[in-house]
């Protein structure tokens, strides 16, 4: 009695154990919710940011490779659209003649982000021709990098933290919608 | 990609404690059993809830050339001159990028409006991308493109519009199509023209529509009367084809020209892919509404990604006159083409088009579609044929993008240029390679010519040439080495390629040896088109054709790769070259064409009067000679048709 006891509990576990594994297979394959975000975000450059990106969008968990390039795009465009505006209110106020000279070269940069080449990442997403959207994606992330390099020899560099933000998304949406091609 | 995590739950469990303690007195055997249990129960929750190793490693956009540096936090990264042996090009040549971190250059509007080209396509502003529908047409030869009316970046598609007597003098027109219906309000994308019995055109082109999924329409002029084709009129039924089951909604586009099969039927083929398999579908209509799609693919290749742009053309194997598109007698190959989304390279194959089972089979496996020759080893994209039955020949357009920064394209205004047009043939005598050659119109373009002739170039040497302005030539080149040198110099097992070696400062035995173009005096700016010989251990000789960007301009923001490959070179044959200048744009043609390369190029002080022209030989071991005859080229004079009641962009 004892042992057709014990071999059942053990026979319980192992079947307990064979429906958890299949159900973790299921979701290797399916892709679906959090398991896409983690693999899409592997083949990016900056992981950790990825990752947290996109899960702050509810949209994610339901989304496909493309829909996770769309949101990626849309958090590049709120943070470049709030780096722009830091920008211009950091203009108002400096008394710096290099800092104001940085300053306005790195508001024609974001302008270009925001106007031109995230409008041409998200259309490429959107309508699927990719490379386009690679394009814009990289473009966003060359101009952030020559704002950064406004201030190579300044003492001072206020917006450091967002460019670095922006450059370092505009990567990860970059790799992203590598990956529809 | 495959995922690597591990299935079993292994000890990257966080270890905490089985849930239930251990009770004294119990039997040790369910005791055993429960911390077995509690076990797999704790090391289940452990697998579903941990998150894949964080690990932030690098993408590899390797194929992407504007993504060179987007896993770094650096611009563009420059690639570091090497201090070569004190002669020739190296010994020239000043270090002047040195500080690798330097501000993005201060392009100003004398440099800027430098690049654009003087006998090139180029609308007045803004971007452009494939080449759609040519064709010629009562005494016209009409052009269409990708265009974006809005900005120097892709978006916004629509279709321009521009005529030309002699496909180098070109006149804008309106924009033929806008995206005004709902099977093209995402875009009005590229298409091809075919051309019915009686005369008449039909347009299959792509629309991706209000939902972007992608589709076929058919477009036709509105009047058939009026020579400019200014008018078109969109199909009531449109769209005519959608997607069919197995493609994707966004992998289905760029329709080519159809050619008539023996059941005088039309068909054509539209490119597409399957996970990574590159296809080419097949259509067949007897009046392009109706359409039946035929049974598997023109030609499928694994691992190639996205088919764009695919074209399908006879060529001859005995003729020098290019072929409609719709003939397939004994005396012809087919070509088929294709442009690859994934490493923007359009590639084609030669092979045998079979008609009754609807298949393509390349001559050469090994160069399959997709995996084979291109038709340029630079920038080069979405090229599209078509007949030209004014003067029987086959002509190629070809859309050259932009290779500096995107900064700079939007403060110039516009991005894209398109290649001189081309005629395309097969190369009778390798009988592999096609062989293209800029249209002999543009001979009209050419003033005042200097000769030079049996220039003799000692190994490690530059010599000017004093032709006047550069940066609007047309050369024409033929080089002898020393043939002693050939037979003399020591073979190795090292593998040469362009994109890969040192450029033109990289000396070797049997090369480089060429041009320097758009070059200053102190050849602090200099783009070289040139030859290498590499002699192999078995003591044959590769010959290999490169253009070398890497020290074209010293600003930083702009590509400096080195582009090039194996040229073949047959018995007899002197090294030849002709290179067409002008301003940003370089177009290269190796042995009549049979290996050509383009090239766009940013130079800082190298523009106006300052560009120079020089002869090279950085070879150790080989005298070269040379002769050329070189001409200063007019401009094409591109601008609105005059006096249209439309309004142009």
């Amino acid at each position: 009695m004892k042992n057709t006891f014990s071999l059942a509990l053990l026979h319980l576990s192992f079947c307990f154990t064979f429906f958890a594994l299949t159900h973790i297979s299921a979701m290797e394959l399916h892709g679906h919710g959090a398991n896409l975000i983690e693999t899409t975000c592997q083949r990016t450059p900056f992981y950790n940011l990825c990752v947290s990106t996109l899960r702050s969008d509810p949209r994610s968990s339901g989304a496909d490779v493309a829909g996770l390039a769309r949101i990626g795009a849309d958090k590049l465009k709120a943070k470049a659209t709030a780096t722009l505006r830091q920008i211009t209110a950091l203009l108002k106020v400096t008394k710096d003649p290099k800092l104001t000279t940085a300053l306005r070269q790195c508001v024609d940069y974001y302008n270009a982000i925001v106007k031109y080449d995230i409008p041409e990442a998200v259309e490429a997403v959107v309508k699927g021709d990719p490379k386009f959207g690679v394009e814009g994606a990289t473009d966003a992330a060359n101009e952030a990098d020559a704002c950064g390099r406004e201030f190579k020899n300044q003492p001072k560099f206020p917006i450091y933290g967002s460019n670095k933000a922006v450059h370092d998304l505009s990567a990860v949406v970059a790799s992203i919608v590598q990956l529809l091609l | 990609m495959v995922d690597t995590r591990p299935f079993l739950p292994v000890s990257s469990s966080d270890g905490s404690n089985p849930s239930e303690p251990l009770a004294n007195g119990r039997k040790p055997m369910k005791a055993l059993l429960s911390i077995f249990f509690g076990l797999l129960a704790v090391g289940l929750l452990a697998a579903l809830l941990t998150s894949n190793n964080g690990s932030d490693f690098v993408t590899e956009n390797e194929h992407d050339p504007l993504a060179s540096s987007t896993t770094t936090t650096k611009s563009e990264p420059l690639r570091p001159l090497s201090r070569g042996p004190a002669a020739g090009v190296s010994e020239k040549s000043n270090r002047l990028f040195a500080d690798e971190n330097t501000v993005a250059f201060p392009w100003n509007n004398s440099m800027l409006s430098w690049q654009r080209t003087a006998f090139h396509f180029q609308p007045e502003r803004n971007w452009m991308n494939d080449p759609n529908g040519p064709l010629f047409y009562k005494g016209w030869y009409h052009f269409f493109y990708q265009y974006n009316p809005h900005a120097p970046v892709w978006g916004d598609i629509v279709w321009g519009h521009a005529v030309s007597k002699d496909l180098i003098h070109w006149l804008h027109l309106p924009l033929a199509m806008v995206a005004d219906h709902t099977y093209d309000k995402s875009g009005v994308w590229t298409g091809s023209a075919t051309f019915l019995p009686d005369g008449k055109i039909v347009m299959l082109y792509t629309g991706s529509n209000a939902q972007a999924v992608q589709v076929q329409n058919l477009a036709y002029p509105a009047d058939h009367s009026d020579p400019l084709l200014i008018n078109w009129i969109k199909y009531s039924g449109n769209p005519v084809l959608v997607p069919p089951p197995g493609i994707l909604s966004k992998d289905f586009r760029d329709p080519t020209t159809a050619w008539l099969t023996s059941e005088g039927k039309w068909r054509f083929a539209i490119g597409s892919k399957v996970n990574k398999t590159g296809v080419a579908l097949v259509y067949d209509t007897k009046d392009f509404i109706n359409y039946e799609k035929l049974d598997g693919f023109l030609r499928a290749v694994d691992g190639t990604g996205m088919w764009e742009c695919v074209d399908f053309f006879p060529v001859s194997k005995t003729g020098e006159n290019g072929l409609d598109t719709s003939v397939n007698t004994p005396d012809v190959k087919h070509v088929m083409k294709v442009s690859l989304d994934d490493d923007r390279h359009d590639y084609y194959t030669v092979g045998t088009y079979h008609e009754k089972n609807v298949t393509f089979v390349p001559d050469d496996l090994t160069i399959d579609v997709g995996i084979g020759l291109r038709y340029d080893y630079g920038v080069y994209y979405a090229a599209k044929t078509f007949y030209d039955q004014n003067k029987n020949r086959r002509v190629l357009w070809g859309w050259i993008g932009e290779s500096d920064s995107e900064a700079a394209d939007l403060q110039k205004g516009w991005a894209s240029v398109q290649s001189i047009p081309r005629t395309v043939l097969l190369d009778k005598k390798t009988g592999t390679h096609l062989l293209q050659w800029p249209v002999q119109e543009i001979d009209s373009l050419r003033l005042n010519s200097y000769e030079f002739n049996h220039v003799s170039i000692q190994a490690g040497s530059v010599v000017p040439l004093e032709v006047g302005p550069a940066t609007q030539l047309d050369i024409i080149a033929e080089f002898k080495i020393e043939k002693e040198a050939l037979e003399k110099a020591t073979g190795s097992n090292v593998t040469f390629s362009c994109s890969s070696s040192g450029g033109a400062k990289e000396r070797g035995a049997l090369g480089p040896f060429g041009l320097l173009v758009l070059a200053d005096d102190s050849l602090s700016e200099q783009t070289p088109v040139y030859f290498y010989i590499a002699k192999g251990s078995d003591g044959n000789l590769k010959t290999f054709f490169c253009n070398d960007q890497s020290r074209s301009s010293v600003a930083s923001d702009v590509n400096k790769q080195i582009y090039g490959s194996m040229v073949p070179v047959l018995k007899g044959e002197n090294l030849s070259l002709r290179v067409l200048v002008d301003h940003s744009i370089i177009e290269s043609f190796a042995h009549g064409g049979r290996t050509v390369i383009t090239s766009r190029v940013y130079p800082t002080r190298a523009i106006y009067g300052a560009a120079k022209l020089f002869l090279f030989n950085n070879a150790t071991e080989a005298g070269v000679s040379a002769s050329l005859k070189i001409w200063q080229m007019n401009s094409a004079f591109i601008r609105p048709y005059p006096n249209l009641d439309n309004k142009s962009r």
